[in-house]
């Protein structure tokens, strides 16, 4: 990621968009503001949230990298997840397609202005942010599902050898209009109306080709402490992610999470990762029946603090080989199966990145809200489908049912200005 | 005596009759907030809920004059000399609400009537399971008639009603669950024989082409099945349950797996056009099983904790699989579903009433609650000329007030498991103090974490 200068940016774009002749006068009088804002002595909390603000709106992350942004990046307060099918005739038009898709989302992920065309035509971007598309640390991630790689476009040969259709694992209930998809686009950002505006641009961009499968948005819990480490909680008021490997240990990342050289994998697949996501509609109010004892056993952490139960810290080891019975955390607790902490396991951790949903009610009248679960892995069947396997067991099935989702393959990203993601299976 | 705030609501709520659903439900709300346990005043709102309104004033009325005589402001607290008339007034409030629902379940067209309806949950000579009864306070010699706010509210403060100091919880003894089990084994014995019946007429409705039969067939056998709700899903039961009563989504083929058997395959059958001829082979499979499974419930063994918490859950799976309509997608007959749960879920509490006697006041909540729901199933199934609708031909009001008391009732028996501990939580082991290695390992992915957003 690299924060850009809010001011700078703020100066820059009123140069550009002066030069459309939209809006001069509010960014110039933005830029001035912020200015003014830096160098003042004190500042009220209002003053210090509207310059945080600012900050967050002027930070981009770059599209074009070696890895496709939205994977070890800073995980964003928002997102939408939107699944496509292709309608392309034929691979030409795909190509087209996902060239455009990788267009456009280059620019808006880096910030760009709502350029002016002739009053009779209907405007080129829906203008929602304004004149000006702040980057708001927007990233867009491309990823292909299995049924991409049928016969349709000569695409067999190219498939990720481990990219398959997701499977139903037992208490799935996974719903076809909400499972699988050709392309998924993973939408993060800082707002809520950038993740909103970014897909209604995306989707314009390959109206005709790319048509949408299902989506759903997410959003992520506040970082509530008490310590800046703390992580946050997922809609059952567990703490999520406290076990998640350490993404600026590169080794660690080649081990866990990138595609390598050799192994069968094709070379367009390298340095590409498996994207796991999975809908998980959480029954709260059948969770909120629940005693609190249950609850904790059931996880295996405390719900305050976080901590493995009978230790104090969130970032406490839990230890399990001294406690081989389960008697201080049970042998089916939920942080148990997923990483029992072994040699053996090591190498089946997965970086998780998910967000909750909140989508309205159900028809019997409870609240619609989950977890889009979102994993990448280096493997699917040796990281994420043995967790998937062995958290079968667990007791909180009952408070769960995964209804949406599917496997998918996000590649490298782009290279550079002239370069698309996914430009590798077609060379 | 009412608290004086539930005197206001109560007074609200049968003088106001004609104020919208949401104005009642919240009111009633607020008045469980005030969590006071008189039956006179719970017995109104009881029947004032179910819109009886012009009996609820009656009930008011009764209970205003008792109030007017008694000059001392009311408190939370049941002062003992003025219990007998509440308990008078108590029997006449419960009498009005049994009475009222015991019309609510003659249905109006009684002679289309289904077998398995709320009305018939209970055999007719058996007395009706949720009417009040008298009982000893479980484990002692104390009437149950003292039961109530007296010994609710000492229990609050840690004492019982001997004066005797008690924790929070005091365990029931494991063996007191052996005969509420064994009772409830011989209900399901009986609900087993049952859908055996049913499959055979499910049968011959599928031998003679006769679709609309085999669907009431389907629905009569679906519901006896899930009369056996509180039957503990592990082992032997859950592998004969899965091909009983299993869905498509659990399977890695779907709909489409060979290992979809049983009620929900026949369901898709049968509603989405299929030849009747092709789904015999699925209903004598699922005879087999039926009775697999009636050898295997001799000797399914269950934990008193699970026992006591499938008294929650059953209706919880209902809310979750049926009234959403995600487990019968085809014949949407989640309220047939609910019913037959509601069944199951009578079944354990009345098996459990006399363990429950006496602790907390989670016997009256829940009775309470049941009652109300059954009361809401009971008309709804009688405005539809005397069968359940699905879910589709609910009316709107009819939706909301059916998901409403389920809600209602499970807020009340989330109370069950923990009522009926049978053994006192242990604290949890402390974990050993860390290593130096290990504390700076700690440390080390605290500051990992502290660098993620």
């Amino acid at each position: 990621m690299s924060p850009l200068d809010r001011r700078q940016f703020l100066t820059r774009s009123a140069t550009l968009i002066g030069a459309s002749g939209i809006g001069v006068g509010a960014l110039a009088g933005a830029a001035a503001e912020a200015q003014s804002r830096a160098s003042a002595p004190a500042q009220s909390a209002a003053q210090q949230a509207r310059e945080t603000l600012a900050d967050e709106l002027a930070t981009r992350v770059p599209f074009d990298a070696a890895h496709q942004a939205g994977i070890l990046t800073h995980r964003q307060a928002q997102a939408s997840f939107v699944a496509l099918d292709s309608i392309a005739p034929d691979r030409s038009t795909l190509v087209t397609a996902l060239r455009n898709l990788s267009m456009r989302a280059r620019s808006l992920t880096q910030g760009d202005t709502v350029g002016a065309e002739e009053v009779d035509d209907p405007p080129p971007d829906s203008g929602i942010l304004g004149p000006l598309n702040a980057p708001d640390q927007l990233t867009v991630t491309i990823a292909f599902g299995a049924s991409l790689f049928d016969a349709r476009y000569g695409l067999q040969a190219m498939r990720p050898k481990g990219l398959e259709r997701m499977p139903n694992f037992p208490h799935d209930n996974l719903e076809a209009s909400r499972t699988h998809g050709d392309v998924l686009l993973s939408v993060c950002a800082g707002q809520r109306d950038t993740a909103t505006h970014t897909v209604r641009e995306l989707m314009r961009s390959v109206a005709g080709h790319l048509t949408p499968r299902w989506r759903i948005e997410g959003f992520q819990s506040a970082r509530r402490g008490p310590t800046p480490a703390s992580n946050t909680r997922n809609l059952f008021a567990f703490r999520d992610g406290t076990a998640n490997p350490d993404v600026n240990d590169p080794r660690l990342m080649d081990e866990l999470i990138w595609v390598q050289p050799g192994g069968g994998e094709p070379a367009w697949a390298v340095d590409g990762t498996y994207q796991v996501v999975r809908t998980i509609r959480m029954h709260v109010e059948f969770w909120d029946r629940v005693g609190m004892f249950e609850q904790q056993n059931m996880i295996g952490r405390y719900r305050v603090s976080g901590a493995p139960l009978g230790g104090t810290n969130e970032f406490e080891d839990p230890r399990y080989t001294l406690d081989p019975q389960g008697k201080r955390i049970p042998l089916l607790a939920h942080i148990r199966l997923a990483n029992p902490r072994t040699q053996q396991t090591a190498n089946q951790r997965i970086l998780r990145r998910g967000y909750n949903y909140d989508r309205g009610i159900d028809e019997a009248g409870n609240l619609d809200q989950g977890l889009v679960f979102v994993a990448f892995n280096q493997d699917i069947q040796r990281q994420f489908a043995t967790i998937q396997r062995r958290l079968g067991a667990e007791e909180m099935v009952d408070y769960i049912t995964p209804v949406g989702g599917g496997y998918f393959f996000a590649p490298r990203g782009a290279g550079g200005p002239g370069d698309w993601v996914g430009s590798g299976l077609f060379v | 005596m009412l608290p004086l705030g539930a005197w206001r609501i109560c007074h609200q709520l049968v003088t106001e009759p004609l104020r919208s659903c949401d104005w009642r439900e919240a009111t009633v709300n607020r008045l469980s907030r005030l969590h006071f346990c008189n039956r006179a005043a719970r017995a109104t709102v009881v029947v004032s809920r179910v819109c009886r309104p012009a009996c609820a004033r009656g009930l008011f009325a009764a209970i205003t004059r008792s109030r007017t005589k008694n000059s001392k402001l009311p408190s939370s607290r049941t002062p003992l000399a003025v219990k007998p008339a509440l308990l008078v007034l108590g029997a006449v409030a419960l009498l009005a609400a049994v009475a009222f629902l015991g019309s609510a379940l003659t249905p109006a067209g009684s002679s289309r009537a289904r077998r398995f309806s709320v009305a018939e949950t209970a055999s007719k000579s058996a007395p009706n399971p949720l009417a009040g009864r008298l009982s000893k306070v479980y484990g002692t010699n104390i009437p149950a008639s003292r039961y109530g706010t007296e010994v609710a509210d000492l229990e609050d403060e840690g004492t019982n009603i001997a004066g005797e100091q008690i924790s929070e919880l005091s365990p029931l003894r494991a063996a007191a669950f052996t005969g509420p089990e064994d009772a409830y084994r011989r209900y399901s014995e009986r609900w087993i024989a049952h859908a055996l019946a049913d499959t055979q007429t499910l049968e011959h409705a599928l031998a003679a082409g006769q679709r609309t039969a085999a669907m009431a067939a389907w629905e009569a056998t679906w519901s006896d099945y899930l009369h056996l709700g509180a039957v503990y899903l592990n082992g032997e039961v859950e592998i004969a349950n899965r091909a009983i009563d299993g869905t498509p989504g659990e399977l890695p083929g779907g709909s489409s797996d060979p290992r979809f058997t049983g009620l929900h395959r026949i369901e898709m059958g049968l509603w989405s056009g299929e030849s009747l001829a092709s789904l015999i082979g699925f209903d004598v499979r699922m005879q087999h099983d039926l009775a697999k499974l009636s050898g295997v419930l001799q000797r399914v063994e269950m934990t008193p904790l699970e026992y006591a918490t499938r008294s929650h859950e059953i209706l919880e799976d209902a809310q979750r699989d049926l009234l959403s309509g995600m487990d019968v997608p085809r014949s949407r007959q989640g309220v047939l579903g609910t019913a037959a749960g509601l069944a199951a879920t009578e079944e354990v509490f009345h098996t459990l009433e006399p363990l429950l006697s006496g602790r907390e006041n989670t016997e009256g909540e829940v009775r309470d609650e049941l009652l109300m729901l059954h009361g809401v199933l009971a008309s709804i199934r009688a405005r539809h000329d005397g069968r359940y609708p699905s879910l589709s031909q609910l009316g709107a009001f009819e939706r909301e007030q059916l998901n409403g008391y389920v809600a209602g009732a499970l807020s009340a028996l989330q109370e069950m498991p923990g009522t009926l501990e049978t053994k006192a939580r242990v604290p949890v082991p402390k974990l050993p103090a860390p290593s130096q290695a290990e504390e700076a390992a700690e440390r080390e992915a605290e500051k990992t974490a502290e660098g993620e957003p």
